[in-house]
């Protein structure tokens, strides 16, 4: 099946690299246009200060600039031009509101196994497979 | 138990409340203030002295970073705004919680006073939070709400100050002592942070520290409190940390690291979760006394100053969650207030911190690309063929 726009959600995870190679190999072998989706997660709810928000912040965003640098690399090397855009938020809510937003007809993304929280609230990539519009790659 | 054994708990638990916290994504105060309640009531431990004195030397400096905080410049620009609103926001509530706290509840004055400024109070941070994440705190609307916030946070340390001071003799040094400090303080720290500043040792820290021991002392002494100057002293140090935000970072991860968790921990552990459990239609009637009044009085102004988000504005005014702990701890070590009061109104605090910031990001959030493009207004009509532009 050829795909035309491929969004691959990456968050610096092991599973999320895995993501982004197999996004990256599908993007060479389709010629689709490749779109890098970065989610800064949630903030903590209910601070008690400003200083807890933005430390927060600050260290999201140095980590996330570091991880859109290195996917840049990445693709480049690989031969593929790719957009990277990095979005703060809940991340299954970004993914599938950025998968509409840029018409992706694919959306790959990792599944890290997080065990408390998935038990309390359910897997991103569970997710993103029930609400997103189109289909979804879940890579393990 | 020994102190040091309780110490070792209490790290524990604070340990915990981190990991917990950020696997969660909730606020660390908030799971540390919920470890409180659980070891003091499942271990029986009462708040040991050293835990109440760093408790309340923490209290003072989240008062401080409060002030260091505000956005000056920011306040100036939405003075108008910002002042009804965020008075509005106090004043509605403090009257209403205490009329209803002194005749329907039957608490003496100083009770309701303490119950009114609790339950008045604005968080900063959680509705900060809010913008951050969605990206309004670029937006007119999210820099009126920081604004307003401001405002019922000095509203709240002004009546802390001025309704339960009774002074003795020593006001005198400590009003001339909170004026010298907060016009100099920001002078001289220029100087004492670039000749002592930057190494490992922090004497910059230490310096806002002795300050801030040095108010308390005096605020003792004079039947009196640190929370204004302390405020006030913050405000004016704001300009000199926007500018310096390496030493802000570093005040911050001491405070972070080791005082703030102490001040949490003490007011999760004073509260009685068998006073809570026996009185939860107390704690149902002060949690409406807040959030009616807030509600009511915010709304009509939010209608005309954050138009068409009022009740975005107005669920965010009514979060509620350090100012209201400060107040509370407050009320409890001065003997004003029990530990079933305290309790009752510690869980409304919470409360406040939770429902109306719940309610108002599923509901009425708004875009903040909408709301960035309505700030800059329409935009330019495109010149006409060989029209000059």
């Amino acid at each position: 099946m050829p795909f035309d726009r491929i969004v691959v959600a990456v968050d610096g995870s092991e599973a999320g690299y895995n993501a982004f190679a197999k996004a990256l190999e599908l993007a060479q072998v389709t010629d689709a246009t490749l779109l890098a989706l970065a989610v800064e997660g949630p903030l903590p709810a209910y601070a008690a200060t400003i200083g807890e928000i933005e430390e927060v912040k600050r260290e999201k965003d140095e980590f996330f600039g570091v991880l859109a640098d290195r996917v840049r690399t990445e693709a480049k090397a690989a031969g593929i031009g790719i957009e990277v855009e990095v979005r703060a938020g809940h991340a299954a809510d970004v993914i599938t509101r950025y998968a509409t937003e840029v018409g992706a007809d694919l959306i790959v993304l990792g599944h890290k196994g997080h065990f408390l929280r998935d038990h309390l609230l359910g897997s991103t990539a569970d997710r993103v497979s029930e609400s997103a519009g189109c289909p979804v790659m879940i890579v393990r | 138990m020994s102190d040091l054994a309780v110490a070792a708990v209490l790290a524990g638990a604070i340990l915990l409340a981190s990991t917990v916290s950020v696997e969660l994504g909730i606020s660390v105060a908030l799971i540390e203030l919920f470890a409180g309640v659980v070891v003091a009531n499942a271990l029986n431990i009462d708040v040991p002295s050293w835990l109440a004195f760093i408790g309340s030397f923490a209290g003072v400096l989240l008062t401080f970073l409060a002030g260091a905080e505000v956005d000056v410049p920011q306040l100036r620009r939405e003075w108008k705004a910002s002042l009804s609103i965020g008075s509005v926001s106090f004043g509605a509530p403090f009257v209403v919680v205490g009329l209803l706290a002194y005749y329907g509840l039957g608490w003496n004055h100083r009770q309701a006073e303490i119950a009114g400024i609790a339950l008045s109070t604005t968080s900063l941070a959680v509705v900060y939070a809010v913008l951050v994440e969605s990206g309004l705190n670029q937006a007119l609307v999210g820099k009126r709400l920081m604004s307003a916030t401001f405002i019922t946070d000095l509203c709240t340390v002004i009546a802390l100050s001025v309704l339960f001071i009774t002074p003795t003799i020593w006001i005198v040094p400590f009003v001339l002592v909170s004026i010298a400090l907060i016009v100099v303080l920001p002078k001289v720290a220029p100087w004492f942070f670039g000749r002592y500043g930057n190494r490992v040792i922090e004497p910059e820290i230490k310096l806002v520290f002795a300050a801030l021991f040095l108010l308390m002392w005096l605020g003792g002494r004079a039947n009196s409190q640190a929370v204004l100057p302390a405020f006030v002293l913050g405000l004016t140090m704001s300009g000199h940390y926007a500018q310096h935000r390496l030493e802000q970072q570093r005040m911050r991860v001491v405070a972070f690291a080791f005082l703030t968790p102490f001040f949490f921990l003490k007011g999760g552990m004073s509260v009685s979760a068998g006073a809570l459990w026996a009185n939860l239609g107390i704690l149902a009637l002060l949690f409406v006394g807040k959030m009616v009044p807030k509600l009511g009085g915010v709304y009509p102004l939010a209608r005309r100053f954050t138009a068409p988000h009022a009740a975005f504005t107005t669920l965010l005014m009514s979060t509620g969650l350090t100012f209201g702990t400060i107040s509370a701890l407050y009320g409890l070590n001065a003997g004003i207030i029990d530990r079933t009061q305290f309790s009752l109104l510690i869980a409304v605090v919470v409360l406040s911190a939770i429902v109306p910031t719940a309610i108002a990001q599923r509901f009425f959030q708004p875009h903040a690309d909408h709301e960035l493009r309505r700030d800059r207004g329409p935009a330019p009509e495109p010149a006409l063929e060989g029209e000059v532009a």
